[in-house]
């Protein structure tokens, strides 16, 4: 056991630790690569830095505006394969197969699908006699094709959670609820969505840590652009390190990248934790 | 119909790259349906320094290298944890999820002054450590549930038979452990083949490269054409594996996904 957690702590903890002392460094080219204190100057430069906030906004709208999508979708996924269908397994696996696929391989596939014009959406958008729309060109339009490209890939992993989740609802509790006169609109608030509501919690976590890690996506796709407008925490800070040289600076990011997802996690955990009285009593 | 809708959304992305794997570049400005077929972006994607398949193959060693580390070192752990009181190793599991969850591009710069004072760079096999760790908090949630899921009574039988620790782990304990180590296997399989950030940072040698970074490599490659057809043609084959994968271990991936959000 030991050297299992040993591990776990030199690969999570050691290097946040890590992050807290260099971000009080400096540590760039201009010191010769060595370690110099600066005290809270980097945090000092990290509040001043416009690029950081509007970063910080971009990964956070591209966070909760795909799980968000990710969320609806996935539920209507998993309301569909919870259904007695033919070909369910086979259904299961062709909608699990975009998830399993290196982000990297297909956000160059989404690059050419997304191209303007002779992507496969603006080739129909123009014989339906539409204007072609730059996907990946347009700083309002891109982060949105962002958004959908990860949907399209991580819609997967949300319905198939969901779904291990709707698998846990005893039937006779929508029979009963159909015998009272329910519709299906009102079992699935009054029945589902309060049962299921641990998972969703689960999903909306997990989801959420990982979007805003937001990196493998945003770099192949659009690397940033068009004019920073799709650059995330994640990126950024990767910038500084393997661009700029500036170790101290890229450590401070991480370190807030951090503090901003605990902030974030900690508000979902409340959220739920407000609501579960609610969704209690609607069960009743 | 709903179905139908979400075979095409799945599906139809995949569908559109390998249409355009087989496309002359010259024909992908023009009309979709006339053009032509070639099989010239798959030829020089094989025939290329170094060939395509190479990414595969360092791909799927990191992978193989890194589950079976990743094995050895969460299957005492786990069973560890399940022997412990209800209380502790729930505390624990705790701190283990969130590492699961833990958005882990956030390390790649304490990991990659890791590889450079160790001098790991460039070895795959040196990968297999940042993975290993990477990979060990969804092996130790998956295995312990597993362990925990066997009745007390059969491993103290086993004891009482005066079988060893080590005896009882390969002979009793593991053996019924078979779809949780097959689930757990696949998925960190899955994780190591397709990691990005980290094999970005710890490779540099092209013919060293995991699929993963010479795909961003070959995105990057051409600044001035865009020959979609070798990416289309490139994307096929990196998603060729994987989708076999899927095709034959589906319900073992789905039941790790679910079992190891869920217990964690």
């Amino acid at each position: 056991m030991a050297p299992a957690l040993l591990l776990l702590l030199a690969v999570f903890a050691l290097p946040m630790v890590q992050y807290a002392w260099l971000s009080t460094q400096a540590q760039t080219v201009l010191t010769g690569l060595e370690p110099q204190p600066v005290g809270l100057a980097q945090w000092q430069r990290l509040l001043q830095d416009g690029r950081f906030w509007q970063d910080a906004f971009q990964t956070l709208r591209f966070g909760l505006c795909s799980v968000g999508l990710e969320l609806v979708l996935g539920l209507a996924v998993a309301l569909l394969l919870n259904q007695p269908l033919r070909g369910r397994t086979l259904l299961r696996t062709v909608s699990l197969l975009p998830w399993a696929l290196p982000t990297t391989v297909m956000a160059l596939g989404w690059r050419w699908i997304f191209n303007d014009p002779f992507g496969p959406i603006n080739l129909l958008l123009a014989q339906l006699g539409l204007p072609t729309v730059s996907f990946l060109g347009d700083p309002s339009i891109t982060w949105l094709s962002m958004v959908w490209a990860d949907t399209w890939k991580t819609t997967p992993f949300v319905a198939l959670l969901l779904l291990a989740g709707l698998q846990t609802i005893p039937a006779d509790l929508y029979e009963a609820a159909a015998l009272e006169g329910a519709n299906r609109w009102q079992s699935l608030r009054r029945i589902t969505l309060p049962l299921l509501s641990p998972y969703i919690l689960i999903a909306v976590l997990f989801r959420l840590a990982q979007a805003l890690g937001l990196f493998d996506l945003v770099q192949v796709l659009t690397a940033g652009g068009p004019a920073g407008s799709t650059e995330s925490l994640a990126l950024y800070a990767y910038i500084n390190a393997m661009r700029f040289l500036d170790f101290g600076y890229s450590a401070t990011l991480m370190l807030a990248a951090f503090l901003l997802m605990l902030l974030l996690s900690g508000g979902a955990v409340l959220l739920w934790l407000l609501s579960r009285p609610r969704l209690a009593g609607g069960q009743r | 119909m709903n179905r139908l809708l979400l075979i095409l959304w799945s599906l139809g992305p995949m569908l559109w790259q390998l249409y355009t794997s087989f496309r002359p570049n010259a024909a992908l400005t023009g009309n979709p349906l006339q053009g032509g077929w070639t099989l010239e972006h798959y030829q020089s994607l094989l025939e290329g320094n170094p060939p395509f398949w190479r990414y595969l193959l360092n791909s799927g060693v990191v992978g193989l290298s890194s589950t079976l580390l990743t094995l050895v070192v969460a299957v005492p752990c786990a069973y560890g944890l399940s022997r412990l009181g209800r209380k502790t190793a729930r505390s624990v599991n705790v701190l283990v999820a969130v590492a699961a969850a833990f958005p882990y591009v956030l390390l790649f710069l304490a990991l990659l002054q890791v590889a450079r004072d160790l001098h790991l760079g460039n070895n795959l096999l040196a990968l297999s450590l940042p993975y290993t760790g990477l990979s060990l908090p969804l092996a130790i949630l998956l295995l312990q549930a597993s362990f925990r899921d066997i009745p007390p009574e059969l491993e103290e039988a086993a004891r009482l038979e005066g079988l060893g620790l080590w005896q009882r782990l390969r002979w009793v304990l593991l053996p019924l452990m078979a779809p949780a180590i097959a689930s757990a296997s696949l998925l960190i399989f899955l994780f190591c083949w397709n990691e990005y950030p980290i094999a970005l940072t710890w490779l540099s040698r092209a013919d060293l490269l995991t699929l993963a970074p010479a795909m961003a490599r070959i995105a990057g490659s051409s600044v001035f054409t865009v020959p979609y057809g070798g990416f289309a043609a490139a994307t096929v084959l990196g998603s060729i594996p994987l989708i076999l994968l899927v095709l034959l271990f589906q319900r073992q991936i789905v039941s790790g996904l679910t079992q190891g959000a869920i217990k964690g």
